[in-house]
């Protein structure tokens, strides 16, 4: 058989989820991160449901941003414990299965924390996306693949590095200005209604700059891993 | 290289020379190890086996210097190299939150070897774990887990072995069990290119020893031919 590049992705994909799945080392630091965010932002700003809603978006991607950075810290966590990346570069084939296998794991462990996250927000800052709910997840989904791609790729860049805990978001959080661009104002507008119908051109911004910025770093990421 | 040589040799490399950062971690190399043979890389702790067996598994790249490994290029073959090569390092390279079973299934996965679960308990077993399939693999002993990295290599169809400080924390079962793995290795046809500092361990599987100083070869001879100094378990890596 073929060490094809789906099997390979799989392979870390599960690898990942299920070694998550046991310890819940970083979902529950996740969870609990992202819910203390906005119960301070929520208690801080008042129950003033104009505020709440003109700020929501914003609130739930900052918690959202902040949380994501638990998880992408930990993206090489597994392979360091194992003893370095060496092992899973000696397998033969496509080395680009490391990136998306951790992409996808840090991807799903986003979603699944905004699963919980988002009806937490709901009740804290009277966010009532269920008007909008396809819009609201469409826009959620591409900021939150944007922020994968993007963060995963950082993260392998910044794995050796003896200060990565300050490295990483020095240097991701500059190259996701437009992702939150994108989706602070996409999300708002689908929360707080868009009457001059401006929502479109944020979703834009989001799918062109995942469609590049997944295939730059598809592309490049032997590079980064290759000595 | 002649098509005899590639032929005859498992690996070959010529006045390699590895620097990291500003160290010269290998120095001008010259090295020729036969297909079915065992060869043994050693010397002090920091004098380049470890680099000298990533060199040779494709995990470094050359700073000068050619090589070629089963007959591929060191720059350029890598992944043909990696389909017939396996590299077993200090840790094994095991996820300790995944059972035995688990950590071949992945294995397999990656090395695209298609086995099924029989396969996999058969390796298992072939390694004496076949009672623990199902047991996390922080749970084993240092011995338990030498034998489910060793299980990994067994299930893919492989020329040429890298162990790297494979008697490191092992008792005398351990050490069995690493002897057994070499002999079985070799009597399949396989080639084994083991480092060591235990010199007095590995010299006995050994058809050619290599002695590594300081990032230089020092000899390159039968364990025969080796002299007192280069068993001598003082001895220290000089500052380069």
């Amino acid at each position: 058989m073929k060490s094809s590049l789906a099997l390979r992705t799989w392979a870390i994909l599960w690898k990942d989820l299920l070694i998550e799945l046991r310890t819940k080392q970083s979902f529950s630091a996740m969870v609990f991160f992202a819910a203390l965010v906005l119960f301070l932002f929520g208690f801080a700003i008042g129950p003033d449901a104009a505020t709440l809603s003109r700020l929501g978006g914003g609130l739930l991607w900052i918690a959202i941003a902040f949380t994501g950075m638990l998880s992408l810290g930990r993206t090489f966590q597994s392979e360091e414990v194992a003893g370095g990346l060496d092992g899973l570069r000696m397998y033969p084939g496509e080395i680009r299965a490391i990136y998306l296998g951790k992409l996808l794991t840090n991807f799903s462990m986003l979603v699944v924390l905004e699963v919980v996250l988002v009806p937490v927000a709901a009740v804290l800052l009277q966010l009532e996306p269920w008007d909008r709910f396809p819009l609201f997840v469409g826009i959620t989904l591409l900021g939150t693949f944007g922020f994968s791609v993007v963060g995963t790729f950082y993260a392998s860049l910044t794995q050796h590095l003896r200060a990565r805990e300050l490295m990483l978001p020095l240097l991701l959080f500059p190259a996701l200005v437009p992702v939150f661009l994108g989706a602070v104002n996409g999300t708002t507008l689908a929360l707080a209604g868009d009457p001059l119908d401006r929502i479109g051109g944020w979703i834009r911004l989001l799918i062109a700059f995942d469609i590049i910025f997944f295939v730059v770093c598809v592309w490049i990421f032997p590079l980064v891993l290759e000595e | 290289m002649s098509a005899g040589a590639t032929e005859r040799l498992a690996i070959r490399l010529e006045n390699l020379s590895k620097r990291l950062g500003w160290t010269w971690a290998l120095r001008e190399i010259e090295l020729e190890v036969e297909r079915g043979s065992t060869v043994v890389l050693i010397g002090p702790n920091g004098a380049g086996k470890t680099t000298l067996l990533r060199l040779v598994a494709t995990l470094l790249r050359p700073t000068s210097g050619t090589g070629e490994v089963l007959g591929f290029p060191l720059q350029g073959g890598a992944d043909a190299i990696r389909r017939r090569v396996g590299l077993l390092s200090a840790r094994g390279h095991l996820y300790g939150d995944l059972s035995a079973l688990e950590n071949l299934r992945f294995a397999a996965w990656m090395a695209g070897v298609g086995v099924d679960e029989a396969q996999l308990r058969a390796a298992l077993t072939e390694v004496g774990l076949d009672h623990v399939s199902e047991q996390r693999a922080r749970e084993f002993s240092s011995g338990m887990q030498k034998r489910l990295a060793f299980a990994t290599l067994l299930m893919r169809p492989l020329d040429l072995v890298l162990l790297d400080e494979p008697y490191a924390s092992l008792d005398s079962d351990g050490i069995r069990m690493v002897d057994d793995f070499v002999d079985g290795w070799k009597s399949r046809g396989g080639t084994v290119l083991l480092a060591t500092h235990r010199r007095g361990l590995a010299v006995r599987k050994a058809d050619r020893v290599t002695v590594l100083q300081a990032g230089r070869l020092l000899r390159f001879c039968t364990p025969e031919e080796l002299e007192p100094a280069d068993l001598d378990p003082q001895l220290v890596a000089p500052a380069r």
